[in-house]
């Protein structure tokens, strides 16, 4: 755990690279062994209650969990940091109007609208992530926000408006890399809250759809099958739980590094 | 007091409206409606259930039926709970989640504030960085992975607890839902507490009391803890939120019979009108929930009243 990273990244090539060697695909059904206990045969995790390999499920599984987690985390980059970065650099009402917006949907009981969204435009994986990208963009705004403002009043930013640059060129050239590791950090933090949400829906059966699977399902399947065999709970669980506490404990550590 | 109750309830208000209008208009827009199922309904008996339901008049009218039916506490009927009215199944589910959600909250509350404690008056002795570790883990943990690894060594492996039902609420079927529901919140609290406290204690009136030779025990528990307790008072509210969202899970893998549960069924089920009651009713709980945090927090922080 001193390395949070790095176990992040081993699981990542894990789940990239050892799909292709293994036997048997994620969908296809092995007539032969299904329900089949861990090491019958070439299904090292065994299977599930249709036969289909456990170990291959939740190499994918961990792939479309990681995969809808960046790709959520950055919407809800570009959607937080250019939120954040107009509401600072403009300031005045627009700042204020633009911050109670953002107070407002705090309040909000945002994984019930996340669930809204998915009931209302049918649960596809793209719209997984977008919805999640845009309801976690909230605190990314507001860090963002505050870096904005302590750096307008810089010297070199007033600097680079006395010599007549366009506020365009100012804001991106010049905030935006100065705000680019708060904006890092903050993003790591974010792509455990997503891995989390869409875990959530797919528990629940709201989020990705068979026959591609996620760490949500499998857990799900394996809580389902926990009195019969419950490596199918603990493998896929224990991955996840990996993933949640080493990508929270990196992001927090660079949070530190970064605020001080 | 009151001028904040008033000023909180100002922006309460319009938030609570804000959601229902979002809500609504995103359930009316939805693609597929309640009478699409497996077997093609017969034309008429289609068009019967829509006008009966009200389905075929313009959206703003729909809203405005919804909202004056609202402010007399009726939710509407519900598309497929046929015999059940919203308001039935809400009075069925809503106490239910709300023993879960207090129960767990109190459990919360009591673990992580001790655990605050013992971390804070131990500083960086084995103790506290155990409570360290302990409240990142437990704040990380899912309630979906805990709570079927509860279930599995406590009702399947030990066998010391039944391992789902409601049971009229009998408490051996409380334990493992409450615990589960609990641990996230009480990780959260242990930290808050411990990180409260401790810049409370390098401050001045603590080295006076100190001074003035009080007995550590009357240090910690009448001038520390109340400050100290401010941040945790800000996180009720959130909490709150934590709970509810949590309940819905909870409710699912201990088949209880709570709100949580009618959501997930009305949201895999397009019942709109119960989907839109549970959620407008969540969000003016946790509206609720933030004030009692702001009017709690004042009550630990007089500088905050105002």
């Amino acid at each position: 755990m001193n390395r949070p990273l790095s176990t992040v990244a081993m699981i990542v090539v894990l789940a990239l690279i050892a799909p292709l060697v293994l036997e048997w695909p994620h969908d296809e059904i092995d007539w032969n062994a299904v329900r089949a206990v861990p090491l019958t045969g070439s299904h090292w995790l065994g299977t599930d209650n249709v036969g289909r390999d456990l170990l291959a499920r939740t190499l994918i599984g961990t792939r479309v969990t990681l995969s809808v987690a960046i790709a959520a985390a950055f919407v809800a980059l570009v959607i937080g940091v250019a939120w954040g970065a107009i509401a600072g650099w403009v300031g005045g009402k627009v700042d204020e109007a633009m911050m109670r917006i953002v107070d407002a949907l705090f309040a909000l009981p945002f994984m019930f609208v996340v669930i809204l969204l998915m009931v209302v435009f049918g649960r596809s994986i793209l719209l997984v992530f977008l919805g999640i990208g845009a309801v976690e963009w909230l605190v990314m705004a507001r860090v963002v926000r505050g870096q904005v403002i302590q750096l307008k009043q810089r010297p070199f930013i007033i600097a680079a408006e006395a010599a007549g640059a366009p506020p365009l060129a100012i804001i991106t050239g010049h905030i935006l890399p100065n705000v680019a590791g708060v904006a890092i950090a903050y993003l790591l933090l974010t792509v455990p809250q997503v891995v989390m949400v869409e875990s959530f829906l797919s528990f629940l059966g709201l989020g990705v759809q068979e026959p591609l699977t996620s760490l949500g399902i499998l857990v799900k399947e394996g809580a389902d099958d926990m009195d019969i065999a419950p490596v199918g709970l603990l493998v896929p669980g224990g991955i996840l739980v990996t993933l949640l506490v080493c990508l929270t404990l990196a992001g927090e550590k660079l949070r530190d590094r970064y605020s001080g | 007091m009151i001028a904040l109750i008033l000023r909180r309830l100002s922006t309460a208000i319009p938030t609570l409206f804000a959601v229902i209008l979002l809500s609504f208009v995103l359930m009316r827009t939805a693609p597929g409606g309640p009478f699409d199922g497996e077997r093609p309904l017969d034309p008429a008996t289609r068009e019967a259930l829509t006008t009966a339901y009200g389905l075929d008049l313009p959206l703003w009218d729909q809203f405005v039926r919804y909202l004056s039916r609202l402010a007399h506490g009726d939710f509407g009927p519900s598309l497929v709970y046929r015999d059940f009215t919203v308001t039935d199944l809400i009075a069925k589910g809503l106490p239910i989640s709300l023993t879960l959600g207090a129960l767990a909250l109190v459990l919360a509350l009591a673990v992580g504030i001790s655990a605050g404690l013992l971390a804070a008056t131990r500083a960086g002795l084995w103790s506290d960085r155990v409570v360290g570790i302990g409240a990142t883990l437990l704040t990380a943990l899912p309630s979906f992975v805990t709570a079927p690894l509860l279930v599995l060594t406590f009702g399947l492996v030990l066998g010391w607890l039944p391992v789902s039902g409601w049971n009229d609420g009998a408490a051996p079927n409380l334990v493992l839902p409450v615990i589960a529901l609990a641990l996230p919140v009480a990780g959260a609290i242990a930290k808050l507490t411990r990180a409260g406290l401790a810049g409370v204690m390098a401050q001045d009136h603590i080295r006076t009391a100190r001074a003035r030779g009080l007995k550590p025990a009357t240090v910690l528990f009448r001038h520390a803890l109340r400050p100290a307790l401010v941040p945790v008072a800000s996180y009720v509210g959130p909490a709150a939120a934590g709970l509810l969202t949590g309940a819905v899970i909870i409710e699912t893998i201990f088949a209880l019979p709570g709100l949580g549960r009618y959501f997930v069924q009305g949201a895999l089920n397009r019942d709109y009108p119960l989907v839109l009651g549970v959620v407008t009713l969540y969000a003016a709980l946790i509206i609720l929930f933030n004030l009692l945090a702001d009017l709690a927090y004042g009550w630990l922080d007089p500088r905050a009243r105002g």
